[in-house]
């Protein structure tokens, strides 16, 4: 892997809390070493909510765990430099400084789907795990950060300190996951799939409760996920991802009304069909992709895709600006996408 | 609590109609046999040479059934016998009650039991974790492999590959009998050592027995605990490695309370061929030489010790289950 | 690439079985061992017809060219004793799995297919059966009946055996209905029996055939067992008979003469059992594709 330090021109003038530049992600298998996640640069900028959405398989998941440098083996960073604002290069971390940055700066929620508590210790008494994990001298001090939190997502503090996971729904379960990644003050939030699984109503207490406490703590958070209902709803940016480098990348409304790469678009269309005019709706034609079948050289999207061109093939297309706080990696014009 | 204690109380009973209908089925085993138990004692005493009206006496007290009554009456005045924990008299023991030939054969089954379930319990539950760790080395698949065989052999013949083992070839070990018979037994230093040194072939064999199930059963559990999700979570939230090997430790040990239940089924169960193999005076052998002698409220009463005993670590093992699962003990 | 995942989706499940035997050498010694023994069980009273040779001048005697594995108390060759006992004690297995394979399948599916109070009360008898300590029952049970011959062997050690396998397929069955499975076919209109005959038992069928074979261990064991004991009449010969002789008879262990008389049972049981245990980890990685996956 040759180390190219690539100049992307990010929009100046904004400072930067968290920049993944370059990463790419690789997982052992039978078949040799194949990338999850290709060369992928994304910055999460202080104060915004960053959606990172994609398919199943896009390696968006991987990221973001790659972000709190634990990808589960037989996954490993390969190349590439996270740098989170006072922790440096994550990808360097190791040992107690790891330790203390997950759940320390970063904050990490799980997929709602997922137990993200352990079934035999009450809420309480894995809040004062963490608590110790993390050297806090006065554990006082943290139950009353915890007990505000909670009840600033809208729970009774009480109870669920007294609580096992078994007694609480998804999305109370989903709330405490926010609490126990907020409670050491995290500036950055990253949530992996926050809304999977729960109910349409819980979905927009969650969605609610993570534009809240985003904006009180004044909070850089990426939220992970397939469901571009979620992020049309929530973010202030929006990140395509698509294996290789990120198709397209820009403002959240901008990207979503005026999709300028064959993916974005894509994804856009076959969503039309819960929200919009079902005849509209398309289907994504292909398979999502796949460790094994992406290909090697040229655009990763190119089998998928109905614009593709000879030059697809051969070249990957640079992620470059396009227009003023929007980039995109694509062979095809972007007007001849909008059409 | 209220839902724990019910369940308790559910299994309670469940046990107890269990005891009921295992009572009830040597009740109508020893009625179905050939012979009557009374009769064959009666036919004893006549060989004897007692007088016919005192053997007959004596057989009706020595039987504990008196088989003139209708079998309806006799039933009951066993049941009612049983809960006042009169498991009738022994033949094969003239005259001696069955609860105290019991009382005196038990610890011979349950001392062995207990120490090889201790041992099996220790290097089957540290085997599974390192089979469970070690898992796609060679070495952990070796560790399972010797759990998945232990678990396979038949129990006799692990006693006899032992005794051969220990005793015959390498002559490191004695066999058969409690210790040594020209000591005289009490508390003294040779006896004591004697006693040792003839426990360790049958315990090893208990311990052997049951090492595979809790092999077995720690090396999945600890490999599903390891890739649940609140692992990885409590690992994303920098849990300390000590305390995440204390969340797995403890939620991996669920499942073995239920092979804390089989496993004393098991060793109960194969009591009776390993202390025939190492001679040695407990509830297995005692069944088994009753069936011999046709002693059968001899018989009836140690089958029904077993299956108490096996009845009792079933309960038990749900209460433990229950102390440290909180969906159990707080549903 | 993507041809590599096309073919890897047309595989036969022949293919796919030879694959995952061949993958561990185990295996395939532990299905050479099964069908050693099976062949052993079919043609071994073919190779010696008739009563056993016996040769009172010659008791006792330590292997040689004669006689490969020495000889018993009788003179007999052991070897041939080998050969010859195992018709019985396969034989016995291979009828106490059919009874428990047909008790376990159907109470298990029953049970599972129809919750609630059927489930229940069939899940109590279960408990039951797997409580009772099995060997000491049938011990009890030989003073009633003399079930020696391989048929009422076979019969008393399925009717009394069940238990495990009831269990696993009905839990089984639960996590078919789990997965919405019974839903979709009572959605197509299918009756009770095709939902259970053609569709359930399909796909249950690795199960109980992991669970059978489990219990078969368990039922060379406890037939053995019987014979080694003593309680049951020696009907024929085979190899618990063996062992009784050797162990009581001979004092196998404590004086070396009757080693090889004792021993040869021994590593047959032995063998059978690793050859089983061998073969169930292929197994148990064909129906776990989980498994498959983690190579």
């Amino acid at each position: 892997m040759t180390e190219t330090i690539q100049q992307t021109d990010r929009p100046v003038d904004q400072p930067v809390e968290v920049s993944v530049s370059d990463l790419t992600v690789v997982y052992r298998t039978d078949l040799g070493e194949l990338p999850a996640v290709s060369r992928a640069s994304i910055d999460l900028v202080p104060g915004q909510i960053t959606g990172l959405v994609g398919e199943s398989g896009s390696g968006k998941s991987t990221l973001a765990l790659a972000m709190l440098n634990a990808v589960p083996s037989p996954g490993r960073i390969s190349s590439g430099s996270i740098t989170v604002t006072g922790l440096g290069d994550v990808t360097k971390l190791a040992g107690r400084k790891l330790r203390h940055a997950r759940g320390g700066t970063l904050g990490y929620v799980f997929q709602a789907s997922q137990n993200s508590l352990n079934p035999l210790k009450t809420i309480g008494k894995q809040l004062l795990d963490l608590g110790r994990a993390h050297d806090v001298r006065d554990l006082r001090a943290l139950v009353r950060r915890a007990a505000q939190l909670i009840s600033e997502v809208g729970l009774d503090p009480d109870r669920v300190l007294d609580s096992y996971q078994h007694e609480l729904s998804g999305g109370m379960r989903q709330r405490i996951g926010i609490v126990l990644a907020l409670v050491l003050n995290a500036r950055v939030l990253i949530l992996d799939e926050p809304t999977t699984a729960l109910d349409v109503l819980s979905q927009a207490a969650v969605l609610d409760i993570v534009r809240r406490v985003h904006r009180d703590s004044g909070l850089t958070t990426l939220i992970v996920t397939h469901d571009l209902g979620v992020v049309s709803e929530i973010a202030d940016r929006l990140v395509v991802m698509y294996g290789g480098p990120n198709p397209e990348e820009g403002p959240a409304t901008a990207v979503l009304h005026e999709p300028s790469h064959p993916y974005t678009r894509a994804l856009i269309g076959a969503m039309a069909r819960i929200v919009g005019d079902i005849s509209a709706a398309r289907v994504l034609p292909g398979r999502p992709p796949d460790l094994t079948t992406v290909p090697r050289q040229g655009c990763v999207f190119r089998d998928r895709c109905p614009l593709a061109m000879p030059v697809c093939a051969e070249e990957e297309p640079e992620l470059v600006q396009w227009t003023p706080g929007r980039r995109r990696a694509c062979h095809v014009e972007p007007t001849g996408v909008l059409s | 609590m209220k839902g724990f204690l019910r369940r308790l109380l559910m299994k309670l009973i469940a046990g107890l109609v269990m005891v009921w209908v295992v009572a009830t089925f040597t009740f109508v085993l020893v009625h179905s046999l050939p012979g009557n138990p009374g009769d064959i004692e009666y036919d004893r005493l006549i060989m004897q040479g007692t007088p016919p009206e005192i053997a007959q006496a004596k057989a009706a007290v020595v039987a504990g059934f008196t088989s003139h009554e209708p079998l309806l009456q006799q039933y009951f005045g066993y049941l009612g016998q049983l809960l006042h924990g009169n498991l009738g008299v022994s033949i094969s023991y003239s005259g001696v009650p069955v609860a105290d030939v019991i009382a005196s054969a038990a610890p011979w089954t349950v001392l062995p039991v207990l120490s090889g379930l201790v041992v099996s319990f220790i290097i089957g539950v540290a085997g599974g974790v390192i089979a469970a760790v070690k898992r796609s080395t060679r070495w952990g698949g070796l560790l399972t492999l010797s759990g998945s065989l232990m678990a396979g052999i038949p129990s006799f013949v692990l006693a006899l590959l032992l005794a051969f083992l220990f005793h015959t070839l390498w002559q490191i070990l004695p066999y058969g009998d409690t210790s040594d018979v020209t000591l005289t037994p009490g508390f003294n230093g040779p006896y004591i050592g004697s006693v040792i040194t003839h426990a360790v072939l049958p315990v090893s064999t208990y311990a052997l027995l049951t090492y595979g199930g809790w092999l077995l059963t720690m090396k999945s559990s600890v490999v599903s605990v390891l890739g649940d999700d609140f692992i990885l979570a409590a690992e994303l939230r920098g849990i300390s490695p000590v305390t995440r090997m204390r969340y797995i430790a403890r939620n991996a040990i669920l499942p073995l309370f239920t092979v804390l239940a089989i496993s004393v089924g098991y060793m109960f169960g194969g009591s009776v061929l390993i202390e025939d193999i190492f001679d040695y005076p407990g509830l297995g052998n005692l069944l088994l030489h009753s069936i011999g002698r046709r002693d059968y409220p001899l018989m009836g009463g140690a089958f029904l010790l077993i299956t108490v005993a096996i009845i009792l670590a079933n309960i038990l093992a749900e209460l433990l289950y229950s102390v440290i699962d909180p969906r159990v003990r707080r549903a | 690439m993507s041809t590599l995942a096309a073919a890897r989706a047309r595989r036969s499940p022949w293919r796919v079985t030879r694959r995952v035997l061949l993958r561990k050498p185990g295996r395939v010694i532990g299905l050479a061992i099964i069908v050693f023994f099976t062949l052993m069980a079919i043609a071994g009273p073919m190779l010696y017809p008739g009563q056993l040779a016996v040769d009172p001048d010659n008791i006792y005697a330590s292997p040689s060219g004669a006689h490969w594995l020495g000889t018993d108390f009788a003179g007999s060759d052991v070897l041939q004793e080998v050969i010859v006992g195992a018709r019985y004690v396969l034989l016995t297995a291979a009828i106490s799995a059919l009874v428990t394979a047909a008790l376990g399948t159907t109470i298990g599916l029953v049970a599972g297919y129809h919750r609630g109070f059927t489930d229940s009360s069939l899940m109590r008898v279960t408990d039951f059966v797997l409580t009772i300590p099995g060997f000491p029952l049938l011990v009890v049970l030989s003073t009633i009946w003399n079930f020696g011959r391989p048929l009422e062997m076979g019969l008393v050690l399925g009717v009394t055996g069940w238990g495990g396998v009831a269990r696993a397929v009905r839990s089984q069955t639960l996590s078919l209905r789990e997965r919405g499975f019974l839903e979709a076919a009572r959605g197509l209109g299918l009756s009770n029996t095709h939902i259970i005959v053609r569709e359930l038992l399909p796909n249950i069928a690795p199960y109980v055939a992991m669970n059978l074979l489990l219990s078969v261990i368990g039922f060379i064991g406890a037939e053995v067992a019987l014979f080694f004991l003593g309680v049951v009449p020696f009907t024929s010969s085979n190899w618990g008979v063996m062992l009784n002789e050797a162990v009581f008879a001979g004092g196998a262990i404590n004086s070396p003469q009757a080693l090889s008389y004792l021993l040869a049972p021994l590593v047959c049981i032995l063998l059978l059992t690793l050859g089983i245990v061998l073969f169930l980890d292929a197994i148990d990685e064909l129906f776990n594709p989980r498994l498959r996956e983690r190579s």
